[in-house]
């Protein structure tokens, strides 16, 4: 796994700096395998914490597919739920918030040469002093025929990933 | 029900809309569901202080400069076209309706009729486009790439504009193919359309055939010259390298001719549309006209296209992910009473993608026929299927 770093000043920093925390963004899918249906239903559990409620102007929580690979990106919201600040503060940050939608038939997730599909549960959180921070968790849309996901001649190589459990 | 332990995934702090430029292939999430990708910075950044460039530039899947700089110099761009447009319009406005309070300005391109209607249509485009895209260009800022999407969708959904339900919430991104089963076979239910049309012959006639007109004009007016006693050496001079190009031109279209004439119509049928993973599907095809093939094969193919942005060009790049031979057959004689004819029953393979088409990317199904002969050049054509997901059909 390539990891890249942003390029740190050779400066100590000073022991009066505050280190700045940053918001923590859990989101959880119903499946474990993460495999759904087309035409299934998916269900979302996403919570926000590390972060005041005062310093949240708002949060998007979609179910998207998007491309990768060599073309430019498609991009495709399914499901989309925007809570504004005055949102935030009525159902608050403490509890767990469920996303649930009906999955369409189509587009399957693929993985090929040239075009990747993926489909993920992505949440955008706006910050009071203009950032975003962005979270995924990718899924696989799948026929109910299938039990695993299309691959077929693919040059992609799986890279491991770091579990932080 | 929810077996997953509480997992932090993939922050990362990107400006809205830039995701995929943050994204390289290195950096792919590959397909695990259970793995975390956390990057969580703290401490306080120090970078060198550059001056900020008004512009980006996009190299692959990177951005150079500064894209929130880049944004604001396309609309000062699109701002100064629009006012520079208002200003122009508003002079020609001012010079065709009040004339006598413009005096002192001079306005010698606006003297003539034409220079101002000239001038008033660059000056009403420049309006038109720096306004239209500036609009757009605001529009676009403050919304993350969901929530546009979002919004689209939504406008795709009113009343009006929305199609019915069977048409496209049935099965999104995946063609109709309504083309297809408009046509029928003669032996089977459907004949196939090929992907191009034999439009090539046009373009070279049309050229020959202007071409030689404007040669035999020139031709006329030396003549008359000679004729009149007062010839004109200079275009007498362009008469031969104008003569080689009517040559030329006429030559390529005898080719586009003799490949067109040659080689006869291919014609695909199919039993049944659309086709479905792992499922039959039978094939008719017939190849007519009089030439011998060294080889001729039918395939069927999925091919990934793909449309991306190189500088300012737009460049596709294709890839052939499937390739099933259906028939190879090599010596082949074809006669006009005789044309080469296929009917045979093939299955799909399992576990394959349907065909797909997005704004940029697209997933094709097609059956290909190609052959090789002497002395008329080789051809290969394609007829465009759809496969639909196993489950939907």
């Amino acid at each position: 796994m390539a990891i890249v770093l942003p390029k740190f000043s050779r400066r100590r920093a000073s022991p009066g700096l505050v280190v700045e925390t940053q918001p923590a963004v859990n989101v959880t899918l119903c499946h474990e395998d993460g495999l759904y249906c087309a035409g299934g239903e998916l269900t979302a559990r996403w919570r926000i914490s590390r972060v005041p409620l005062d310093e949240v102007q708002g949060v998007e929580i979609s179910v998207l597919w998007h491309t990768e690979g060599k073309g430019d990106e498609d991009l495709h919201v399914h499901h989309f739920q925007r809570l504004a600040e005055q949102q935030l503060r009525r159902i608050g940050l403490a509890d767990e918030q469920v996303v649930h939608c009906v999955l369409p038939k189509t587009p399957l997730s693929y993985h090929g040469r040239l075009i990747s599909l993926q489909w993920c549960v992505r949440l955008r959180l706006y910050l009071a002093n203009g950032r975003d921070i962005v979270a995924e968790q990718p899924f696989h849309l799948v026929s109910q025929d299938m039990a695993r996901p299309h691959k077929f001649t693919s040059d992609r190589v799986s890279i491991g990933l770091t579990n932080s459990n | 029900m929810f077996g997953q332990p509480d997992l932090l995934v993939g922050l990362r702090d990107v400006p809205a809309g830039h995701e995929q430029e943050m994204r390289s292939p290195r950096h792919a999430r590959p397909v695990d569901f259970l793995t975390v990708e956390s990057l969580s910075l703290s401490g306080r950044i120090r970078l060198m202080p550059r001056f900020p460039k008004p512009w980006s530039k996009k190299r692959g899947k990177r951005i150079l400069g500064n894209a929130l700089a880049g944004e604001a110099g396309e609309l000062a761009f699109y701002a100064s076209l629009f006012l520079v447009g208002v200003f122009g319009f508003s002079l020609v406005l001012i010079n065709e309706v009040a004339p006598e309070s413009v005096s002192q300005v001079p306005t010698d391109a606006l003297s003539t009729g034409l220079g101002a209607w000239i001038f008033g249509i660059l000056s009403l485009a420049a309006v038109i486009t720096g306004g239209v895209t500036l609009l757009y260009r605001l529009a676009r800022i403050g919304a993350s790439s969901e929530r546009r999407s979002a919004i689209a969708k939504m406008a795709g959904t009113l009343e009006v504009m929305a199609p019915s339900k069977e048409d496209s919430q049935f099965l999104p991104n995946v063609p109709k193919g309504s083309a297809i089963t408009e046509s029928p076979g003669e032996r089977l239910k459907y004949r196939l359309a090929t992907e191009k049309a034999n439009s090539g012959i046009a373009g070279s006639a049309t050229l020959a055939l202007l071409w030689s007109s404007a040669w035999l004009v020139l031709l006329a007016v030396v003549v008359s010259g000679f004729w009149n006693g007062r010839p004109r050496w200079y275009l007498a001079g362009l008469l031969v390298p104008f003569a080689m190009i009517s040559v030329w031109s006429f030559r390529f279209f005898l080719t586009q001719f003799r490949q067109f004439a040659g080689v006869g119509p291919t014609i695909v049928e199919i039993g049944n549309h659309p086709l479905v993973p792992g499922g039959p599907c039978e094939l008719f095809i017939s190849q007519s006209g009089r030439f011998k093939l060294k080889r001729i094969s039918v395939v069927l193919t999925c091919e990934e296209e793909t449309f991306y942005r190189q500088g300012t060009d737009v460049r596709v790049d294709r890839h052939e992910a499937i390739r099933q031979v259906i028939v190879k057959e090599r010596n082949v004689a074809v006669d006009p009473q005789a044309p080469w004819e296929q009917q045979l029953n093939i299955d799909l393979p399992d576990n394959v993608m349907h065909s797909f088409v997005g704004t940029h990317n697209a997933i094709r199904w097609k059956v290909v026929v190609s052959g090789e002969s002497q002395p008329w050049p080789s051809f290969c054509r394609s007829f465009p299927v759809v496969v639909h997901p196993p489950a939907s059909s």
